[in-house]
């Protein structure tokens, strides 16, 4: 599918810390670029032009979903986009926001008070839980260059091409020191979809996980590893569920 | 009975709206709604270990992740009684000015640039090839720059961690950085002179509210043990809950404070006010525009950024390689803890009650938005009583919103969890 520029764009926010967007705003290098091959026309914290335009040619949604009302939203832009894009973990898999496990009711009433019992939400839901989604965009937040590739991609009728593997796989090519076998660090570097460079061990932080779980991925042994260095099967608990890698 | 509601409204952080109502065509009522979706931070956290808080925390809000997460550690830290090295604080003091670099570039130039020049976006700014909307690009840019390489990553950064920071950043990309950081600080006067000459503001009325910050010691800084309001108040950053005496409230999702010294102004204008005597020196400027001189005042606190940054590159180029980076506990250990902050938006505190395994039994947040909420809505009053034109009453008020620099998505999450056991299944 191609498009003849400038293509018309939305960004939709849920659920989320805006993060994602901010990603696309941190090529501050590529905008007056950006400026003009796409047309804005949804795009709240950066424009003011809510331009009403009947068809979209690409919707990038931020966020997970938590209201009936947000669903809504989200059916609305899939009716009249040619492509939508889920970027960021929120949108992909509930990211952080899913973390919170247990009644939700009870969590809104404690939090906001009675009006929180009013309050017509539901655990948070990553974006194809409701409609179809023709690109993904992981990270939390993504690269900044991610976000650029794929508009350009885009431009061009196609897709970023990915390699599926794991982070461990870019810390061998870049000969990383090994944190879990070096430091016996909690690092899900073994699990985690690769495309960050291996950012975070890189630079002697462990991995958290923020790419989402690689698919055939070995949760069993690194389970096993983990207990090996130390942890408690309560910190392994918590470490994998941070971008929803718990099993 | 007229209402005109703004909704959403555009060109700020988050989810918000803005309720006009007016009689016989005359404004009688204003309400400020902040609208975010609830993330449940509040009942995330209790229950966690604490060192992993702060990773959770930053993902409350984007634009003030760095700010949050060092609070966040600060507040544990200070809860455990941890001393931080030196150097770790310098370079989490760096972080926290690329951030405020950063983030007031992205409101002066992306945000608020396009009123001045009557377009929608910054990017239609960029299309006419309007210099200072690159220049203000460029200037972001750098903020970010320095936020890579004193955090790791731009967003949630990855470098602060529990007790220190986990790596010093290369001698090189300090050394480049210390480079970039003579050009803006040859060029910021002129820049800055540019941007401060255009002031196509509204006509606006006195700046409501109690003037509160942090950082106000001999010479300013971003963090500090005390808060400072009115007319040289001063008290403890941990008795803050006496001050702001914050609850729900049924029509917003951000908690409100409700304090008697209040209702309160937090963010650069506050900071401008109270500054008086301290090495930052006062922008004298930002009392004619009312509210909107909250944007000159950040104008004002970028060269003071820049001029700070310079002092600390200049100590970090000299230290040893082979200096301690964190302070290692040898067990975890009980205790409460606060910390107060100058977030780019305002005063930002967080407060950790820890049992002795380390655990957080309760959380409390206040944040800049949700403290300023009461005055966003009385200088709407105060600035449009007698503006009757419907169109004009929209913009404006929605021009308002926005001088403050609000960021919703934070204001939200910021209610105290004080019974963990009726939160511990939810873990
Ligand atoms: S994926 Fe991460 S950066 Fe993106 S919106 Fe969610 S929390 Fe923010
Ligand atoms: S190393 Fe892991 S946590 Fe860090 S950016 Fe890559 S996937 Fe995310």
């Amino acid at each position: 599918m191609k498009f003849v520029p400038p293509i018309k764009l939305a960004w939709l926010r849920f659920t989320s810390c805006s993060g994602c967007q901010l990603t696309l705003l941190n090529n501050e290098d590529s905008l007056a670029e950006l400026a003009h091959v796409v047309e804005l026309h949804n795009f709240p914290l950066l424009s003011s032009a809510c331009g009403n335009a009947e068809a979209l040619d690409v919707a990038l949604v931020e966020g997970s979903l938590t209201s009936p009302g947000e669903v809504e939203r989200l059916l609305a832009i899939r009716r009249k986009s040619r492509l939508l894009v889920a970027v960021g973990a929120c949108a992909l898999t509930g990211g952080v926001n899913a973390m919170v496990k247990g009644e939700r009711h009870k969590a809104m009433v404690s939090i906001y008070g009675k009006a929180g019992a009013e309050w017509d939400t539901f655990p948070p839901q990553p974006i194809h839980h409701f409609v179809k989604v023709d690109g993904q965009i992981p990270g939390c937040p993504p690269e900044p260059h991610e976000l650029l590739q794929a508009i350009a991609a885009i431009l061009h009728g196609g897709w970023p091409s990915h390699q599926v593997m794991p982070v461990c796989m870019e810390c061998r090519i870049n000969e990383n020191r090994c944190l879990l076998e070096e430091d016996c660090a909690p690092c899900l570097g073994p699990i985690t979809q690769a495309g960050c460079d291996a950012l975070c061990p890189g630079l002697g932080v462990p991995c958290e996980g923020c790419r989402g779980v690689v698919p055939e991925a070995n949760r069993d042994e690194l389970y096993r590893l983990f207990i090996t260095a130390g942890l408690s099967e309560q910190e392994i608990r918590h470490r994998l569920e941070r971008f929803g890698a718990a099993l | 009975m007229i209402r005109l509601v703004v909704d959403p409204l555009t060109r700020v952080e988050g989810h918000g709206r803005v309720e006009l109502q007016l009689r016989d065509g005359k404004l009688v009522d204003v309400t400020v709604r902040l609208l975010e979706a609830p993330r449940l931070f509040e009942a995330l956290v209790v229950g966690r270990r604490c060192d992993e808080v702060p990773d959770l925390i930053s993902r409350i809000c984007a634009i003030c992740s760095a700010t949050h997460k060092v609070t966040a550690l600060q507040a544990i830290e200070n809860a455990m009684a941890v001393k931080i090295p030196p150097l770790a604080a310098a370079y989490r003091e760096l972080l926290l000015l690329g951030g405020h670099i950063q983030s007031h570039a992205l409101h002066l130039f992306c945000l608020i640039l396009p009123d001045l020049y009557g377009t929608p976006d910054i990017i239609e700014l960029l299309r006419q090839k309007v210099p200072l909307a690159q220049a203000g690009l460029d200037l972001k840019a750098f903020g970010n720059r320095i936020q890579k390489i004193a955090g790791g990553r731009v967003i949630h950064p990855v470098n602060p961690v529990f007790g220190g920071i986990a790596y010093q950043p290369g001698h090189d990309e300090l050394e480049k950085l210390a480079k970039e950081l003579l050009c803006w600080q040859r060029d910021w006067p002129d820049f800055s002179a540019r941007l401060l000459q255009l002031d196509n503001y509204p006509e606006a009325s006195p700046v409501i509210g109690t003037a509160v910050a942090t950082g106000l010691q001999d010479e300013f800084a971003l963090t500090g043990d005390c808060l400072w309001y009115g007319n040289d108040n001063v008290i403890a950053a941990s008795d803050y809950a006496q001050l702001f005496a914050e609850r729900p409230r049924p029509d917003t999702h951000a908690k409100d404070a409700t304090g008697k010294a209040g209702p309160f102004l937090t963010g650069a204008l506050a900071r401008d006010r109270l500054a008086t005597g301290r090495n930052i020196s006062r922008n004298a400027l930002a009392d004619h525009h009312g509210i909107h001189g909250n944007n000159l005042a950040q104008v004002k606190e970028v060269g003071w950024a820049l001029h700070r940054v310079g002092q600390l590159l200049e100590t970090l180029l000299r230290a040893s390689r082979s200096e301690p980076l964190r302070t290692d506990l040898a067990q975890m250990q009980g205790g409460i803890g606060t910390a107060a902050m100058e977030a780019p938006r305002g005063l930002l505190l967080h407060h950790y009650v820890i049992d002795e395994w380390g655990t957080i039994v309760a959380a409390d947040i206040v944040t800049p938005t949700a403290l300023n909420q009461r005055v966003i809505a009385a200088q709407i009053m105060a600035d449009l009583t007698d503006e009757k034109d419907h169109a004009r009453l929209r913009e404006v008020a929605e021009r308002i919103v926005r001088a403050y620099d609000p960021c919703i998505s934070c204001a939200v999450h910021l209610v105290t969890v004080e019974n963990p056991s009726s939160l511990s299944d939810y873990q």
